[in-house]
């Protein structure tokens, strides 16, 4: 009895293994595409999904009027076929497509209206894209008319943001989504997006488990092009070391966070990286509004740290000198951002600006979240500008913090330096400017000001706003060009270093590229 | 036995409602802004958006109000929705359990076989180089970190040898099984899908192995100890006066003795593992509660936290009472006061 029940154990595992041996690891002929990410998934709504797993779900499955050409600069036509703008860019008018949602319906102008008056009313993190929409108007079942309160020449690269797609209005509603002044009290359809789509993109929601994976079917009533793949999973593979065995097993077919690092340590022949620009950036930030800063945090002493740093070396300490320096808050190759030179590390005039500034033996602590970001350690990061301000005798403190309380200091100005990230939502210059912009009310003049907005708030930049929103994309640019400078004068948004970014994929897979709107767009990969 | 059984479970209700109200007032003090799962970074300053997020989920009202709706919701069952995966915790944790309930009792069955054979062999064969080996390969175990040794062996075994496949439960082009317990492995069998159950055996072996090695070094060196100090006592020597070889004495008279303090340690392995699976899961993908719970603390998701607490305090509260009630089992001379 016992041999025979230890016949069985061994038969069981023998059959085991042949099972381990009838899958083989890699499957070069799978219809199924496998990306490794460390997901960072908010929401799956394209009303309230703000992240960078989000920009290329939503791409996929949600369609936005207009998009971004692969050149990363022009605006192309998407469920919109042709778009008109009044002369003081505050009417917009799109013609749509015959496009149809995934469930055969057609995509309508009414469907139009309801998802963008529900990205605006929801109050919820994209919201912010439809600041100054006023009215959003079906003329006919294939026009859509938007009107703003003050001209915004950027209202077109805006609704190319992923987060502007276009939901099936009546399904959605049918679920529980609503889109009035209301939706913040009355829409209850987050947790349906969860697990369904109505969108009319190339791909369906198939299946979701929050930090596990995200699972695409191909939209077999898609009106365009079929996309190559059937399946898409995007598995969740915490580091790049991770990821980079992923994908020289054959695992996975792309991993999208290897940094150059990594990438370099990859051996297999079957795996091809590439390294691009990106339009992502890591800074550093002042904050003259921190507690007892008023007086220690001056432009001079603020320019004169600024002259201390070792833009070069941070560059090679961080990224092995495989990325870019930035001279603005405005990523290069933003409009505005060609004419702008990085700065130069000066310590002798450092040192003088410091002693004319009465600052001696200076002491400051930098608060930053203890993190990794685009293969930017920050605790690398703040060492080396912590070496750099001790050779101007400046004493810098670090202090590693979780995100939570990270955000809490921050909010109590409790120390005058931090370290942040940041990557584009859509292709135009505009998000810098009211994100970076000292101008009252914007984000981090709020931040750097805190209680004491005079101390950072250069009224300049909000006339220079106001008239690059109210010009041509091509007037714009040398305006933009203005701000920036203007910026950097602020000296309170430094730049370090835009981490290039590292394609790497199977070497069996095509169509892998970098979008400054939509991060990777899925439909474009197919295997050879 | 049975009264001191009943008398346990009862407890447990109660014991749960301090745990989760210490809980719950531990992560509301601790410090850090609760909206870092609700609103992005980038938001954190518009306060319309603040203001809305902070009515939805309930955070502009007092402490004791959340506290009283937070129990009234946990004693119907409702853990709340995670700030994070925007679910309801309850369904989060239902599907992350099982993974890493599977990993740990793979773990366990894993670390135990190999500590009590190590333990053994060391015993019957002390002082030689068996024995200096064995306990070197537990003691090396036990002092690797499992985020070095996880990702070498991972490297080693499935980059480089191909000898197992990669990160995660299951090859991703591969779809789960139905879900039955939860555990990829059963539900294959019940499937009655082998080869599901080949890849999910495949898949769970590394992970399990390096968790399970990280805790053969105490196994085995207390079976060791237990077994020497055995050999050496009375009942040993009658057997051996009786004319018992060696080899019947140690495994007959001594394991049996040895075997209950066993009990003891793995009530407190089991524990270990689960704390030690948060590390197992980040390498090897592995998605279960261990991560999600790391990731419910960074972020102060309260529901997340306090869902998980109460689980984990359930379970080692179960696991307290099975040793007891295994160690009264095992052991004649000790008595359930009842």
């Amino acid at each position: 009895m016992i041999q025979f029940k230890l016949r069985q154990g061994v038969a069981t595992l023998l059959l085991a293994g042949t099972a381990f041996a009838g899958v083989p690891a890699m499957a070069q002929d799978s219809d199924t595409l496998v990306i490794a990410r460390s997901m960072d998934v908010n929401s799956l709504d394209p009303a309230r999904a703000f992240c960078d797993t989000c920009q290329f779900y939503l791409t996929a499955v949600y369609e936005t009027l207009i998009t971004l050409d692969p050149d990363n600069e022009t605006l192309v036509p998407n469920l919109a076929e042709s778009w008109e703008t009044n002369d003081d860019f505050t009417e917009f008018t799109f013609i749509l497509k015959e496009a149809t949602f995934q469930d055969g319906s057609p995509v309508e102008a009414s469907d139009v209206v309801w998802s963008i008056n529900r990205l605006k009313n929801l109050k919820a993190s994209p919201s912010f894209l439809m600041d100054g929409m006023i009215n959003a108007e079906a003329v006919d079942a294939k026009t859509v008319k938007f009107t703003l309160d003050a001209p915004s020449s950027q209202f077109l690269n805006k609704m190319s943001a992923s987060y502007a797609g276009v939901i099936n209005a009546d399904a959605a509603m049918e679920a529980g989504a609503t889109a009035g002044e209301d939706a913040p009290e009355t829409d209850k359809a987050e947790q349906w997006f969860l697990s369904n789509s109505l969108g009319s993109g190339p791909y369906a929601l198939a299946a979701y488990t929050p930090e596990a994976e995200l699972r695409l079917s191909r939209n077999d009533a898609y009106w365009g092009d079929a996309p190559a793949f059937s399946e898409i999973v995007v598995t969740q593979i915490q580091d790049a070391v991770s990821q980079a065995q992923a994908l020289e097993t054959g695992q996975v077919d792309i991993a999208m966070q290897i940094d150059p690092d990594t990438a370099r340590s990859i051996r297999s022949d079957d795996v091809t990286t590439e390294v691009v620009p990106s339009y992502n950036f890591v800074y550093i930030g002042f904050i003259p509004g921190a507690k007892g800063m008023a007086e220690v945090m001056t432009p001079e002493v603020r320019q004169a740290l600024a002259l201390a740093i070792d833009y070069d070396g941070i560059l090679d300490f961080t990224v092995g000198g495989s990325g870019a320096k930035q001279a603005a808050p405005i990523p290069n190759g933003f409009p505005g951002s060609a004419g702008l030179t990085p700065r130069v590390q000066d310590v002798e005039k450092a040192k003088e600006m410091l002693a004319a500034a009465g600052a001696t033996d200076l002491k400051l602590v930098a608060g930053y979240p203890n993190d990794n970001i685009y293969g930017v350690d920050f605790n690398i990061m703040m060492q080396k500008l912590q070496q750099d301000f001790a050779a101007v005798d400046v004493d810098l403190e670090l202090k590693p913090l979780t995100w939570a309380v990270w955000r809490d200091e921050l909010g109590a100005g409790e120390w005058p330096i931090t370290a942040l990230y940041y990557a584009p939502d859509y292709y135009g210059t505009a998000q810098y400017v009211q994100y970076f912009g000292m101008i009252e009310g914007f984000p981090w003049a709020g931040r750097a000001g805190l209680e004491t907005p005079e101390l950072v708030v250069n009224p300049v930049q909000a006339d220079l706003y106001a008239k690059a929103l109210a010009s041509s994309p091509e007037e714009a640019e040398a305006i933009y060009q203005q701000l920036g400078e203007e910026m950097m004068k602020d000296t309170i948004i430094l730049p370090l270093v835009s981490p290039n970014l590292v394609l790497a994929y199977r070497s069996d897979i095509q169509g892998v590229r970098y979008s400054a709107c939509c991060n990777l767009p899925l439909a474009e990969i197919s295997r050879k | 036995m049975l009264a001191y059984v009943l008398r346990r479970l009862i407890s447990i209700p109660l014991l749960l409602l301090g745990v989760a109200s210490i809980s719950f007032l531990l992560t509301q003090m601790t410090k850090g802004d609760p909206l870092a799962a609700l609103v992005p970074e980038r938001m954190m300053n518009n306060p319309e958006i603040v203001a809305t997020v902070k009515a939805e989920w309930g955070l502009d009202q007092p402490l004791p109000i959340r506290y009283v709706r937070y129990l009234g919701n946990l004693v119907q069952g409702d853990l709340g929705t995670s700030f994070a995966t925007r679910r309801p915790v309850a369904q989060d944790i239902a599907e992350r359990l099982p993974a890493t309930l599977e990993l740990v009792i793979v773990a366990m069955v894993i670390g135990t076989i190999m500590g009590l054979s190590l333990g053994l062999l060391s015993a019957r064969f002390r002082g030689s180089v068996f024995d200096s080996v064995a306990r070197m390969f537990a003691l090396i175990g036990s002092s690797l970190p499992i985020f070095w040794s996880g990702l070498i062996l991972l490297y080693l075994l499935s980059v480089r040898l191909s000898l197992v496949p990669g990160t995660g439960r299951l090859p991703p082009r591969i779809s789960p099984p139905e879900h039955f317990t939860g555990f990829y492995t059963i539900d294959a069998l019940v499937a009655g899908d082998l080869v599901l159950f080949g890849q999910a055996l495949a898949h769970i072996a590394l992970p399990a192995f390096v968790l399970g090695w990280s805790v053969t070094g105490i196994i085995t060196r207390l079976v060791r100890s237990s077994l020497i100090e055995g050999m050496s006592l009375d009942y040993a020597r009658t057997a051996r006066a009786k004319g018992a070889s060696e080899r019947v004495v140690l495994v007959k008279h001594a394991l049996p003795n040895a075997m209950i303090p066993l009990l003891t340690i793995l009530g407190f392995t089991f524990a270990y593992l689960i704390t030690g699976a948060v590390l197992t899961e980040a390498i090897f993908s592995w998605p279960g509660i261990g991560s999600y719970a790391v990731r419910a603390a960074a972020s102060l998701d309260y529901p997340a936290i306090g869902g998980v607490t109460i689980v984990g305090s359930i379970a080692f509260l179960l696991a307290n009472l099975l040793t007891d009630i295994a160690y009264a089992w095992a052991n004649p001379r000790i008595k359930v006061n009842t």
